[in-house]
């Protein structure tokens, strides 16, 4: 049993979180993956927790720079690499939309698809137990983001049977997209 | 290529725009041919990575794209964002767009210990860009194989620099400036087309 803010949780049944940790397991071990974020070597959001068992040398910690995190993936991607960028908000990625939807969205479509570079974006709507973050860490923005991308596939994690199904195939799609996963905070604690 | 073959090829670029064959705004070079060709120089074509705008023709040519190619595209309309993997060519038409996928090209350059680097080229509004201070920063501290060309005409569309900033910030170390007279207006080629 853990304590977290004066409230229990049972660890054992608890495979949501568990299931994000499988998938960067499996991410991590590739060749050609690279990690990128803030908090993703240092403590600080949830989602450094689903990073233990990647090892440190394939992460990048930046700077608080949201819009040139999303660009510095692309170019990763552009010279071979499967970025995996990390937004622990979803109220972060919003800071990143101009390299989202102006370039990574639009890039097969400009370069006639010379370029068909993949970057995986994680990002979670912010938990709201046991304690509420308020309008500026709890958005949920799914709706809009599917809306804009014509190109980036969004998917939104629900169970724990998606997770590592929805990464793994994410990984190995032959149409080299990009794909943006949304994750739900309060779903590390309750499922 | 030779300083008169890039001014022929925009001269052959406006022509073609003038006769309506092309429907998609053109942002013509001029007047800065000696600088870049100077700059260029130093480029490896083979290896290196060029980043530019939407005025791009003369870095596409420069960068070894050949000419046909390019011409091909603009009349269909891409001039704006001239893109080609084969020749490691990037261009966008967002201000300061291509600035961070330059930082991410040359972390790739570095975490492969590749021997390339990236050069990007940007104007003298985009330098002021806290998108551009932040880029450098990162670039010069963690000493990445990338570098920076702002090429001066003083102007953003038709907007002064300096009458939005007042005055203009100092080259950082490592730069690359030059100053020069725009030949053409920021698009198109300053006479009346009927499409």
């Amino acid at each position: 049993m853990v304590r977290v803010v004066g409230c229990y949780f049972n660890t054992m049944k608890l495979k949501y979180k568990n299931e994000l940790i499988r998938s960067m397991k499996f991410l991590g071990k590739k060749k050609d993956t690279i990690f990128i974020g803030q908090s993703i070597k240092f403590t600080g959001n949830a989602i450094y927790n689903t990073l233990t068992e990647v090892p440190n040398k394939k992460k990048i910690e930046v700077p608080v720079f949201e819009d040139t995190q999303m660009g510095m993936s692309l170019g990763l991607a552009l010279n071979g690499f499967v970025p995996i960028t990390c937004y622990p908000r979803f109220d972060f990625l919003i800071v990143a939309f101009n390299q989202l939807v102006n370039h990574l969205d639009k890039i097969k479509f400009m370069s006639e698809n010379q370029f068909n570079p993949k970057v995986i974006i994680r990002t979670s709507i912010g938990s709201k137990h046991p304690l509420n973050g308020g309008v500026q860490h709890t958005q949920d923005y799914t709706e809009v983001f599917e809306k804009v991308l014509t190109e980036v596939k969004v998917v939104k994690l629900k169970e724990p049977k998606d997770i590592f199904y929805n990464f793994k195939k994410a990984y190995h799609d032959k149409t080299k997209c990009s794909y943006l996963f949304i994750e739900d905070g309060d779903f590390y604690n309750s499922k | 290529m030779k300083k008169q073959d890039l001014i022929n090829f925009e001269l052959d670029i406006k022509k073609i725009y003038e006769s309506g064959k092309i429907k998609a705004p053109i942002h013509l070079s001029g007047n800065n041919e000696d600088q870049l060709l100077k700059i260029f120089k130093k480029v490896n074509n083979k290896n290196d990575w060029v980043l530019s705008t939407w005025r791009n023709h003369y870095h596409a040519l420069l960068k070894g794209i050949p000419a046909n190619w390019l011409k091909k595209q603009i009349i269909k309309g891409r001039s704006m964002g001239i893109i080609n993997k084969k020749h490691k060519f990037y261009s966008s038409a967002i201000v300061g767009g291509i600035i961070p996928i330059a930082l991410g090209l040359a972390k790739s350059i570095k975490l492969k210990k590749e021997k390339s680097k990236v050069w990007v080229f940007i104007g003298d509004m985009t330098f002021e860009t806290g998108i551009f201070h932040e880029c450098y920063k990162y670039s010069k501290n963690h000493n990445l194989p990338i570098k920076f060309v702002v090429e001066d005409n003083g102007l953003s569309t038709n907007t002064p620099t300096n009458e939005t900033w007042i005055k203009k910030s100092k080259i950082p170390k490592g730069v690359y400036y030059y100053k020069y007279k725009r030949k053409y207006p920021h698009h198109g080629t300053g006479g009346w087309v009927l499409f």
